[in-house]
């Protein structure tokens, strides 16, 4: 019963992860710091300069917003951009940041879709940048 | 003798016979909602315009992303890009009466102004494919260019109008399936509408849009914001989502030149209105929102949270 589960999760799983079709893939991520939230929007804002890899789009200072968008255009993954938002935390001392990208897989054509090129595959790619991306961000706050 | 209370009863029983036969009469009208389409949780949001809330969440096929509303018909259809299907929805109850089997991914979705035919864009086969209303079936379909994007029907002339992404172009169909015309748009064209004798189209590569004379085919060009999705007009202005950069470009159409920026949620995509209660409504893929405006002086009322992923491309609100 319990393997007959767990194949059903998996199957549920795969079935959104390679759904086909002109889909945007989106990856969410977000940490907590301990840090006042004008504090760490100082150090979000110049992200890009310690990450050669990308360009700062733009970046908005009201709402402690900054886009950015990909150089490298190696990766298994297309026409990525991204934004990273500093909000307020439980308390004044407290910040969320969040990180989200979009972004589509590499093959764009009618299925069948090749190995390496679909929506899974840039998926689990882009986790690999916001993951320890969000990783290093807490390092040089913390370090702050 | 009839008591008082017979009398109550028998009262009671015939109004609620008659709200009955009222309701699923084709006069019923329930509050004016918009229908949002959540690729990222197989679902759609229906948010009431009277009261600004979310008042059902149903459950869909998978990835849906397509909308269009028969108002007279008081059906929603829904395009599942994931399960090749689309779902109708009777906006009366709410409630998915049937799912109509495609094969392929249907990418946008329009009605015929009578609504007896919903034409759906399919993405990966290039045609577009004809359902009757009546049979809840499709009935035909028919070629076009590559990869088909945005579809609408444009009353005046009786064309349907799709853009193909891929191609950088726009065609033109009559009602017997003839390309009429075949013209050039910016790079990446999507998302495509249509208002007398204007065709307008969105092209997200070069972050232009393409105003389509359909009279004498004249086009023209006019910059707007990053990586825009889709347009509409209102009066003498056109509004567009541009997703990259978080916000509508006001176009003046007079003048045909962007005139203003409003602020949106994360990632606007698709857009629709309501004129009688002066609400512009923007789907917010980024932010699983949408932002209300008001329509006339396009300051924001309200950012109601949906579903993951919100698009809804298309015609999305039950006038």
């Amino acid at each position: 019963m319990r393997k007959f589960i767990l194949a059903l999760i998996t199957l549920m799983f795969s079935m959104s992860i390679f759904a086909h079709g002109p889909t945007p893939q989106k990856v969410q991520e977000s940490i907590t710091v301990n840090i006042a939230p004008a504090k760490a929007w100082s150090v979000v804002k110049n992200f890009t300069d310690f990450n050669k890899i990308m360009k700062t789009r733009s970046f908005d200072d009201e709402v402690m917003k900054i886009k950015y968008e990909m150089l490298k255009k190696d990766g298994p993954f297309s026409d990525y951009n991204a934004y990273i938002i500093v909000k307020k935390g439980a308390n004044d001392n407290e910040s969320v940041i969040q990180w989200t990208a979009r972004f589509y897989r590499t093959y764009k054509l009618n299925p069948p879709i090749p190995e390496g090129q679909d929506d899974a595959t840039a998926v689990a790619a882009v986790k690999k940048i916001v993951g320890p991306g969000l990783a290093s961000l807490k390092k040089a706050l913390l370090s702050k | 003798m009839i008591t008082r209370n017979k009398k109550f009863i028998l009262i009671l029983l015939i109004s609620s016979l008659l709200s009955l036969i009222y309701f699923y009469s084709d006069n019923y009208k329930t509050n004016p909602k918009a229908y949002i389409t959540n690729q990222g949780d197989n679902t759609v949001s229906i948010v009431d315009l009277i009261t600004l809330k979310v008042i059902k969440t149903i459950r869909v096929g998978i990835a849906p992303l397509g909308v269009t509303i028969l108002n007279k018909k008081n059906l929603g259809f829904i395009g599942n890009v994931g399960t090749d299907d689309v779902s109708v929805i009777d906006t009366r109850t709410d409630q998915i009466i049937t799912t109509i089997k495609l094969n392929t991914a249907p990418l946008s979705l329009t009605s015929s102004p009578d609504e007896s035919k919903v034409y759906v864009t399919d993405w990966f086969k290039n045609n577009i494919i004809v359902i009757s209303v009546k049979e809840m079936k499709v009935i035909d379909s028919f070629k076009v260019g590559i990869t088909p994007s945005g579809v609408v029907f444009n009353a005046k002339y009786n064309y349907l109008i799709v853009t193909n992404r891929d191609a950088n172009s726009v065609e033109i169909y009559d009602k017997n399936k003839k390309l009429i015309k075949k013209l050039a748009t910016g790079k990446h064209p999507f998302g495509v509408y249509t208002k007398g004798k204007y065709a307008y189209t969105a092209n997200v590569y070069d972050d232009t849009v393409t105003v389509i004379n359909l009279e004498n085919w004249a086009t023209e060009v006019i910059k707007v914001g990053a990586h825009p999705y889709n347009i509409l007009t209102y009066n003498n202005l056109g509004i567009v989502t541009n997703t990259i950069d978080d916000s509508l470009s006001i176009i003046d159409l007079k003048k045909n030149k962007e005139i203003k920026r409003i602020n949106t949620g994360e990632t606007p995509e698709n857009l629709d209105l309501h004129h009688k209660l002066n609400l512009l409504l923007v789907t917010n893929w980024g932010s699983d929102s949408i932002s209300v405006y008001n329509l006339k002086s396009l300051k924001l009322i309200k950012e109601i949270k949906t579903g993951a992923q919100s698009r809804s491309f298309g015609d999305f609100i039950l006038q």
